[in-house]
């Protein structure tokens, strides 16, 4: 770290870390939901548009909170299993009520819309309100951190850490195996089921990953395509990304492209996720909560 | 008789005005005025489908999805990209055409992608199914027994399920490609070709988790683009069968692109 240079971010979390170091006074305030956002606001930085994505989505931010979980996305699952583990505050990075509107939205073009009637929001509710869970999500700004988490997440899960080329970038030079064993040690690893699906030749030799949890853009393709053996993405869109590895494959060269699920693409990060925010919140615990592969595939 | 030729009598027969701002329904590549010695019908125009096509005699393609690997079938960012240069030159040096059809198959009556996609999963009775999804009602199954049914039907590989495989199920939702239908209150099941897995308008995924965490009758089936839209693309041969009759018109199916 700069030492001139201290940023707002780094400044926070200092005095984050500091402030999380004193123990709480007999009679003291609870921690609450709020105190918990408050204080990894201001260690991430940033401007917390009310517009955007990020921000409290349902319970009441002024609960004490006994513990935190992070996940990828806040499913009934695994709100379930955080009620059992005596979490109060859940950061969940993909929406919780179904769609980006997060919450009861009129219907629009296309296949849009949640009423506030709806049986499956309105359960999720209920649960939340009567195991006094707050939900917050975390998205955006936590994808600004420069340690680049939702990447450096899944390379750990997969084993492939120390095989990063540049400290900035995405892509991994790993022990070379074919591209079958290669998806068959990430299935392994994520402990996959239906969620992944792989184009390419099976026995392409493959030395050098791309990993790119999320959504991948053709352009990002196009892109960093040449200098890949095989791309490991979350999710893409069949007739854009898919079409373009086909016709590579159709071309004869020897490059895959692996897409594992959106939200198995990014459990790993919010387990990072967890780890850092054990760093700035020391009264309560916190935990990861994976999501895992929600998809099985009919024999 | 050319390409273009070809085009016009579509536009005469398709029953629905011309919308010439579509940006998708446009010829991608090759001569329009070239002569067509016979026409390929497919829903992905990819680098194999054309190699089949051409081998086959048949040097126009008619596709519903695009040619560059990108909706608006936009190569600014793609003259040096290899790829791009070897299909192209592919289709050039053939003397093929490729146009493509889809805004206008999705407000045709019926929609043979739709059409096509419920015949292809064994749901009956949508002979003049539109865009716009409807309920099919069929006989109570399970659904995993449903789901297997079709993956035997389609052949499909890599189709993701969601939901719980002993679910009762009787009321089917289907909408082909990226036209996932949205989960409703009166469908059991959900079927469509691929959708944005979360953060879109209105996430399946999450949804159809929730409601089989909470015991409810609900199924979600995303067949991959290719294996869900295509079926419908040997629906449209035929019917430019009805008005063109001295050209051979071929189905030429995509591969299912996937290994699991």
């Amino acid at each position: 770290m700069n030492e001139p240079e201290i940023s707002r971010r780094s400044f926070a979390l200092l005095t984050g870390a500091a402030a999380a170091a004193q123990v709480p006074l007999p009679g003291a305030n609870a921690l609450t939901a709020r105190d918990v956002a408050t204080r990894l606001q201001n260690a991430l930085g940033g401007d917390w548009p009310t517009t955007g994505p990020d921000g409290f989505k349902a319970g009441n931010p002024e609960t004490p909170v006994k513990g935190i979980a992070t996940t990828a996305m806040a499913t009934l699952d695994v709100l379930r299993r955080a009620a059992k583990a005596g979490v109060t505050l859940v950061f969940t990075y993909e929406p919780t009520f179904f769609g980006r509107q997060d919450g009861p939205a009129p219907a629009g073009r296309g296949p849009a819309g949640l009423t506030a009637d709806d049986p499956v929001y309105k359960a999720k509710q209920d649960f939340i309100a009567s195991n006094g869970l707050v939900v917050f999500r975390l998205r955006e700004h936590w994808q600004t951190r420069p340690q680049n988490d939702m990447v450096t997440g899944l390379a750990e899960s997969l084993g492939w850490a120390k095989y990063r080329v540049k400290p900035d970038d995405s892509l991994y030079e790993i022990p070379a195996a074919t591209a079958e064993d290669t998806v068959a040690l990430i299935r392994q690893k994520l402990n996959l089921r239906g969620g992944l699906r792989a184009v390419g030749d099976r026995k392409a030799r493959v030395r050098r990953v791309l990993l790119h949890p999320g959504v991948m853009t053709p352009a990002t393709m196009w892109q960093r395509y040449a200098e890949t053996d095989l791309l490991v993405a979350g999710e893409v869109r069949e007739w854009e990304n898919t079409h373009y590895a086909a016709d590579i494959h159709t071309a004869g060269e020897q490059r895959g492209l692996v897409t594992i699920g959106r939200v198995a693409s990014e459990d790993p990060g919010m387990r990072a996720c967890a780890e850092w925010l054990k760093t700035i919140v020391r009264e309560v615990p916190a935990q990861w909560l994976p999501v895992g592969d929600l998809y099985w595939r009919a024999v | 008789m050319t390409g273009r030729e070809v085009v016009d009598l579509i536009k005469k027969n398709v029953g629905v005005p011309w919308n010439e701002q579509s940006y998708r329904d446009t010829f991608k590549l090759g001569n329009p005025d070239s002569t067509v010695k016979g026409i390929a019908t497919t829903v992905m125009v990819t680098f194999d489908m054309l190699k089949r096509a051409n081998q086959a005699g048949l040097n126009m393609v008619i596709a519903h999805e695009d040619t560059f690997w990108n909706d608006r079938d936009e190569t600014k960012d793609l003259t040096a990209n290899p790829l791009y240069k070897l299909k192209t030159e592919y289709v050039l040096k053939n003397d093929m055409i490729v146009w493509r059809i889809h805004d206008h198959m999705h407000s045709m009556r019926p929609d043979f992608t739709v059409v096509g996609s419920l015949r292809s999963v064994g749901v009956k009775g949508g002979e003049d199914a539109v865009m716009r999804p409807r309920i099919y009602t069929i006989p109570e199954t399970t659904f995993g027994e449903f789901a297997s049914q079709v993956k035997r039907l389609t052949g499909s590989r890599a189709f993701r399920c969601v939901g719980d495989p002993k679910a009762k199920v009787s009321k089917i939702l289907l909408g082909p490609g990226y036209a996932t239908p949205r989960m409703t209150a009166e469908a059991d099941v959900v079927i469509g070709g691929e959708q944005q897995e979360a953060d879109g308008a209105f996430d399946n995924v999450e949804y159809v988790a929730d409601a089989a965490s909470l015991g409810m009758a609900k199924g979600l089936i995303m067949l991959g683009h290719v294996i869900s839209e295509q079926p419908g693309m040997e629906d449209l041969g035929n019917w430019m069968r009805t008005f063109i009759k001295d050209i051979p018109i071929q189905y030429v199916p995509a591969e299912e692109p996937f290994w699991t």
